[in-house]
């Protein structure tokens, strides 16, 4: 299955829900998706087209929204993208579909402030224990406090 | 009656910070917490406030052994980026400086798995050859085990016809000693009977938990981003994917000795088709790639390596991400660890199957929680370990 194939059958079963798609280049795939559909996109990615693997969840804090990125791939890497308003940052947790999931999307949780509906485990994760509460560190308004090299 | 056992941060089993805390009945563990939070270091956040130069070498930081993994995949994001093509040269460097850092990780590894199965006698005749590679990235490199090999645009340094001799010789020289260390490994009953049938992980858990690299390939899940994704010159230069269907450590140590063996081919066929031409493309030294995202994979030595960029058309990345083949082994490990049906884990195999994943944790530094009994949930703060373990204590005293 090549790129144009994937890009063709995700337009066809969701139609209008795809906002938008690109391959910049060779075996990638960047999709983005409304925030209802995600849950679904992903699961037809992993069971009907036979992706086999989620191998990333990134966030991204983009001005007023939080931007939610699967990676999910084998030869080819697809990214689905959606987006979720920051002042209520929930989003479908793929957790019951793609076990393997679970700990990328505790990470973002600890890193963004990202809330996965349906992750059973939703815990701090890679931060260390003493780390307030309610801080994001890959939030934009976040100063790391020795942002610069010494150098 | 069942206990806990916690093993680690500081353990002797394993010196990386990492606590496992072992549930066990009588010699069985029947479950296992991982939690890998000691050393989270900030490296995305410090990626956003670099230059992309500068990145390379924060990103060769993020492990010191798969650094060549790492530089590679980032400066390939950057590369896609900017929509520049590397020479073809550069592209045969670089795979034979990533193929000599996988046998220099491989072999540190079963170095240690033959440590930490007792067998010392291994570990001292495996190290010693691992020098041999050490030294040929030093001849080729300037530098031991961080390389600072791969740059935007292509390499560093280029390979004499001098250096490519000694780096044929080095490679008879290790072929010899890896055929020699698999005859060991498949004779010798000290590792047959502590590898064989323990670690199992079957290959739909394989996939249902998403294991990567060697883990991966011991399931018999023929996966290799080498193969199904090639970067560098990986297109061109043939090879074979390695695969054992035991499920187990055994598999897993025949996998990586096989991948030095298909390495060492690899590094071969490349000098023998080296292309001539410049192994650098010059780029002007502050870099501002146009808006946009790209992803990159690379095959480190443990696997599955992914970097995301997005960029804003500013000097720096705006977001960057790194997921570390560790990570993505951390379920299939604790999935290991737990004996299920007939599959009884002891503690005294907790060191070699925990080690057969070739954890890394300074790339990692996350937590894992399982649960088995549903409902009931076993983590505890520092405190109340504390606590519970003083209990323990007086009532036993």
């Amino acid at each position: 299955m090549n790129e144009e194939e994937i890009i063709n059958a995700l337009k066809e079963r969701f139609g209008d829900k795809i906002i938008d798609c690109k391959t910049p280049m060779r075996r990638r795939v960047f999709v983005e998706v409304s925030k209802e559909c995600y849950k679904d996109v992903v699961k037809f990615l992993l069971q009907d087209l036979d992706m086999k693997f989620v191998e990333a969840i990134t966030g991204t804090d983009v001005n007023d929204h939080l931007e939610v990125i699967a990676h999910i791939g084998y030869g080819i890497s697809v990214s689905v993208k959606t987006k979720v308003p920051k002042d209520d940052p929930v989003i479908d947790s793929i957790c019951d579909i793609a076990r393997g999931a679970e700990l990328y999307e505790r990470e973002a949780h600890d890193l963004l402030g990202i809330v996965f509906k349906g992750n059973p485990n939703l815990k701090r994760f890679i931060l260390p224990e003493d780390w307030p509460e309610g801080v994001y560190p890959l939030r934009k308004d976040y100063e790391a406090k020795h942002p610069k090299p010494l150098r | 009656m069942s206990f806990y056992i916690p093993i680690g941060p500081q353990h002797p089993v394993h010196p990386e910070p990492l606590l496992m805390k072992f549930k066990v009945e009588g010699e069985q563990v029947i479950d296992v917490e991982i939690n890998v939070s000691y050393t989270h270091r900030g490296i995305e956040k410090g990626l956003e406030y670099r230059d992309y130069m500068k990145g390379i070498f924060l990103a060769e930081r993020i492990c010191g052994i798969c650094n060549a993994a790492h530089t590679l995949c980032y400066v390939q994001n950057i590369e896609q980026l900017l929509n520049k093509e590397v020479p073809p040269r550069a592209k045969y460097l670089r795979l034979i400086v990533e193929e000599l850092s996988r046998i220099h990780s491989h072999l540190l590894w079963l170095g240690l798995a033959a440590h930490q199965i007792g067998f010392e006698t291994l570990f001292m005749y495996v190290w010693r050859d691992r020098e041999r590679v050490l030294d040929l990235l030093e001849m080729i490199t300037g530098n031991r085990v961080v390389t600072s090999y791969n740059t935007i645009g292509g390499v560093r340094r280029d390979i004499t016809p001098e250096m490519e001799q000694k780096i044929r010789k080095g490679l008879d020289y290790l072929e010899k000693r890896t055929k020699y260390f698999k005859k060991v490994v498949m004779e010798e009953p000290t590792v047959l009977v502590r590898t064989q049938n323990v670690g199992i992980l079957k290959p739909r858990e394989a996939i249902e938990l998403f294991a990567v690299g060697p883990v991966l390939r011991a399931s018999s899940i023929k996966h290799d981003v080498r193969a199904d994704d090639p970067y560098a010159a990986h297109d061109e230069v043939p090879f074979n994917v390695i695969t054992y269907d035991t499920c187990d450590v055994y598999a897993r140590i025949l996998v990586r000795i096989d991948e030095v063996l298909e390495c060492i081919n690899m590094i071969r066929y490349s000098l023998d088709h080296l292309p001539s031409g410049k192994y650098r493309i010059r780029l002007p030294v502050v870099i501002k790639p146009p808006p946009g995202e790209s992803v990159s994979r690379v095959e480190a030595p443990r696997g599955d390596l992914l970097h995301y960029v997005k960029s804003d058309g500013s000097d720096k990345p705006y977001r960057y991400k790194v997921r570390t083949p560790t990570l993505a082994n951390i379920p299939s490990t604790a999935r290991m660890l737990t004996s299920r049906g007939d599959y009884i884990v002891y503690i005294a195999d907790i060191p070699i199957i925990f080690g057969s994943v070739d954890p890394c944790l300074c790339c990692t530094g996350r937590v894992m929680f399982v649960d088995v009994e549903k409902g009931k949930s076993w983590v505890w703060t520092y405190n109340e370990l504390v606590k519970y373990s003083r209990e323990r204590f007086e009532r036993h005293d």
